[in-house]
């Protein structure tokens, strides 16, 4: 392996794991404050993703992506905040198999309503005009789209450390997570924060689906494989810790960069995620940057 | 769920459902001869479908209903069942029901290995986990062209002359799949079943009296992958195909509802639930494939949802319907007020046979727990932190110190729950230092704990009864009825601490202080040389809390049981104890008999002091 597809590989994987990233956060931010693992985070993911192809195309090359990206955010934000209220109000302090399956549920309904109303078929959108070239590395080339995957998911990471470190509302999340009680004998409204946090998580998934649709076909069955890497990251860099999803997302892109590049490997580049899962958790069961949950 | 209110109708509904299954040919074809247009095969065909369905969602109710599990991998080992008839027959001309009868065994495997890898980890985790294996199952079915055939799978398996008729065909799935009901059935009911039960209900307790949690899980996570693997089998019996998509993570949603629809809580409930799927799935599936995925979260969800405190409430949502109309059981709960001490019978108890210490020396010197240089730090903070402490034989050994002296750490290191940083333990001369829980309560140390621990559904009879098979090392036994065993025994021993009455009744709706006594029971029931009491007046009247000491002293004295124990109120504590040793910030602070204790200035200046000018 010459030293430019080498390059190649390791972009490729930085790529994978920015939009891993970004979904593995929302998921972990989630988990951190309300102790509910959301299966359905891949869904919100998907919705996003179809949002915005199918408004980036109405709108057009210059602005289409752009309008996409934040009508999706908003969008899914909404479908987050409903689900908040209608459904993980009730289960909250719930053993995990009840939150499992009610998360659960709401995959199969947000799946069949998606492919109701935007069909089983792909669906694709070009990168926005002003980043849609390609440029030319140690003589392979690549899509100035990639860099600008890597570059959103800094942005965002950094965004969401300024959040949960800068902030009042970081404060008040980092407390969630550590002692809830206290925190609303405090005078902090704990219902509405958990909202907060979930709409937050839900608009990290539809940042990773807006910003994945240019660069993979759009499809039905995407919540399942991004929900399948999100929790390998979540095993591998520990539920709750956002460096955690860092660490995870950067190992899982990258593994299934250098699989998927050749073609005996292609099919089985989840397994190698899978067997390092397997030793992650033989030697930590609880993540690499995860705290060991009692019992 | 082993509830009471609901054993009077079990036995004819699931009567009623077997008539109903084996008339469904003889009826479909009555159905054919009214109606010339109507073919009798197809609803036989729909029949056998929910035949098989009927056994993969029971299979998964093993895990979900009775251990308290929840998988995403059920579908793939139904998928493996499947693969091994379908693979078998098309690449090596092994006959189906040859293929059949492996398909069990390579479901087991496949199911065994990947839950040595899932259950390394911990409940959620571990659904985690079953999801990637599920994931990558389907990957290799789907991608293994040369062997699965891909993403087309296998067709055309050919079956043998005698099974070509499909009503023949129905009954002999039929009878394959009564066969693993019965299986299955025996299975719940056993000592085995039993400890899965306790799993479910309280994992914590449940390996304080000393069953392996991991390896029952394991356990029942191959047993299911078993069943799930023969309903696949059969799948591809009567399908004569095998896809990949069976492997698919959200086809685990057709046990999962099937199981929800009939209720969790019966074991034939599910039967009854994979036949009204069939028939949604019939009516609805090929004009509304999309919308049939909503309306099965939607079912889901609202069964989740509705049934406050979660679906695993729903049996009791019909014993509390029940018992509106019959007003017994609930007077009985109302007269469970904390009575059951005051009735408590010490003497009683302390005679029974249940309590199998072993004799000691009288000897009081000889030391039983040996703790040396014992630390363990969270973090930066040392909860305890080289901790030296004897505790002799036939002593009662009381320790106190202030809110976060590293009391209940250190309870939970000597009894397996925290893994020590430093330092060893040592019980009866053997090195226990990092042994897990239920090893450590099989030893011999018996606990209460800080918070309630029973098995809240489980009637107060059971709690004992459980703790003791499990104690015994009976709960490995697949076959026998948990319930009648030792049941004498248990009875004799709830007469003494007082919850006589209460035998038949959930634990959990009795009062605290009678949820303590049933506490006191279980550790009486272990036969425990040591015991240690985690604060075991908590919550207690002044009443209650005088005669639970006095049962614990006479049952310590005549049984010569060790007592280690901490607690804040002093006149427990200076009444009860033989010993009595100070921590403050993770380290001993002194050790002596109480009236040393009670005039050392050191320990008024840290504890006792604080605790007068507070009261």
């Amino acid at each position: 392996m010459s030293g430019g597809q080498l390059l190649l590989f390791v972009v490729g994987g930085l790529s994978n794991a920015a939009y891993l990233f970004i979904v593995a956060a929302g998921l972990s931010l989630v988990f951190g404050a309300l102790r509910v693992i959301n299966m359905a985070h891949g869904s919100l993911y998907m919705i996003a993703a179809f949002v915005t192809v199918v408004v980036a195309n109405q709108l057009g090359l210059t602005l289409g992506f752009w309008g996409g990206l934040v009508v999706a955010v908003i969008v899914t934000g909404l479908v987050g905040a409903l689900i908040e209220v209608v459904v993980l109000r009730r289960v909250y302090g719930e053993e995990h198999l009840v939150q499992l399956l009610a998360t659960y549920a709401l995959t199969l309904v947000i799946a069949g309503v998606v492919r109701t109303v935007f069909g089983a078929n792909y669906r694709t959108v070009k990168p926005p005009a002003a980043i849609n070239f390609s440029v030319t590395l140690a003589g392979n080339s690549y899509a100035a789209y990639s860099f600008f995957m890597i570059g959103a998911a800094v942005v965002i990471g950094t965004g969401v450390y300024v959040l949960m470190y800068r902030t009042t509302l970081g404060r008040n999340i980092r407390a969630a997570v550590s002692d809830p009680e206290l925190l609303s004998a405090s005078g902090v409204n704990v219902a509405r924060l958990y909202t907060v946090v979930f709409v937050i998580g839900a608009a990290l998934a539809a940042l990773g689906g807006a910003i994945v649709a240019p660069s993979q076909a759009v499809n039905a069955s995407m919540d399942t494989d991004v929900l399948v890497l999100a929790f390998a990251i979540s095993v591998i860099g520990g539920l709750g810790s956002i460096i955690g999803s860092l660490v995870g997302a950067l190992i899982v892109g990258e593994v299934l960069s250098f699989g998927l590049q050749n073609q005996y490997t292609n099919p089985y580049a989840i397994a190698f995620v899978f067997i390092i899962m397997v030793i992650v958790l033989t030697i930590r069961p609880w993540g690499l940057f995860g705290k060991a949950e009692q019992t | 769920m082993r509830v009471l209110e609901r054993r009077h109708w079990r036995w004819p509904a699931a009567g009623i459902l077997i008539v109903g299954a084996l008339l469904v040919p003889p009826l479909a074809g009555l159905g054919e001869q009214l109606n010339p247009d109507s073919s009798a095969k197809f609803p036989i065909f729909l029949g056998t479908s929910a035949l098989v369905l009927s056994l993969w969602a029971i299979s998964y109710n093993l895990m979900l209903g009775y251990a308290g599990i929840v998988s995403f991998a059920h579908a793939a080992y139904y998928g493996v069942g499947a693969y091994t008839v379908a693979i078998l027959f098309q690449r090596y001309h092994v006959p189906v029901l040859a293929g059949l009868a492996l398909a069990p065994v390579v479901a087991a495997l496949v199911g065994f290995l990947s839950g040595l890898v899932a259950l390394r980890a911990v409940r959620l985790y571990f659904s985690l986990l079953t999801l990637a294996i599920s994931q990558l199952l389907y990957a290799i079915a789907f991608n293994w062209y040369s062997v699965t055939g891909g993403d087309n799978g296998i067709h055309g398996l050919e079956l043998p002359d005698f099974l070509s008729d499909y009503s023949i065909l129905y009954y002999f799935v039929a009878a394959a799949v009564g066969v693993c009901l019965v299986l299955m059935f025996s299975l719940v009911r056993s000592p085995f079943g039993a400890a899965l039960l306790a799993i479910r209900e309280n994992r914590e307790r449940a390996r304080s009296v000393g069953i392996n949690v991991r390896a029952y899980e394991l356990a029942v996570f191959t047993i299911a992958a078993a069943f799930a693997g023969m309903a696949g089998g059969l799948y591809a019996l009567f399908e004569q195909q095998a896809y990949p998509e069976q492997l698919y993570w959200t086809a685990n949603a057709q046990p999962v509802v099937i199981a929800l629809l009939g209720g969790i809580g019966s074991f034939l409930g599910p039967a009854l639930g994979a036949f009204i799927y069939t028939e949604l799935d019939n009516q609805l599936s090929k004009n509304f494939a999309y919308q049939f995925d909503i309306l099965l979260g939607g079912i889901v969800l609202a069964v989740v949802l509705l049934a406050p405190g979660g679906f695993a409430s729903v049996p009791d949502l019909i014993g509390q319907l029940r018992r509106r109309f019959s007003r017994q059981a609930e007077s009985a709960v109302a007269e469970s007020s904390g009575h059951a001490i005051e009735a408590s019978d010490p003497g009683r108890a302390a005679r029974i046979k249940a309590i199998q210490a072993d004799r000691l020396p009288a000897d009081t010197r000889e030391p039983l727990l040996v703790i040396e240089g014992l630390s363990r730090h969270f973090g930066g903070l040392r909860a305890v932190s080289g901790v030296n402490l004897t505790v002799h034989a036939r002593d009662r050994h009381a320790i106190i110190g202030p809110n976060g002296a590293g009391k209940s750490t250190l309870f939970n290191l000597i009894t397996g729950h925290l893994k020590p940083t430093t330092g060893r333990v040592r019980f009866g001369g053997r090195d226990i230092t990092g042994k897990p829980p239920h090893m450590i309560a099989k030893a011999g140390i018996g606990r209460t704990f800080q918070i309630t621990m029973i098995f809240p559904k489980l009637t107060v009879l059971q709690n004992l009864q459980y703790a003791m098979l499990a104690h015994r090392g009976r709960t490995v036994r697949p076959f026998g009825r948990a319930d009648r065993m030792y049941r004498d025994e248990a009875l004799d021993l709830l007469a003494a601490v007082g919850l006589g009455p209460y035998a038949e009744l959930p634990a959990g709706l009795l009062s605290h202080g009678d949820q303590r006594a049933i506490e006191l029971a279980i550790s009486l029931a272990l036969g425990s040389r040591l015991v240690l009491l985690d604060e075991p007046t908590a919550g207690m009247s002044a009443f209650e809390t005088q005669k639970a000491m006095e049962l614990v002293r006479r049952v310590a004295q005549e049984k010569s049981l060790t007592l280690l124990f901490c607690e804040h109120d002093m006149e427990v504590v200076f009444g009860t104890a033989q010993t009595v040793t100070v921590m403050n910030q993770g380290q001993v602070l002194t050790q002596g008999r109480p009236e040393e204790i009670r005039n050392d200035p050191e320990v008024k200046r840290v504890y006792l002091g604080e605790l007068e000018e507070t009261a």
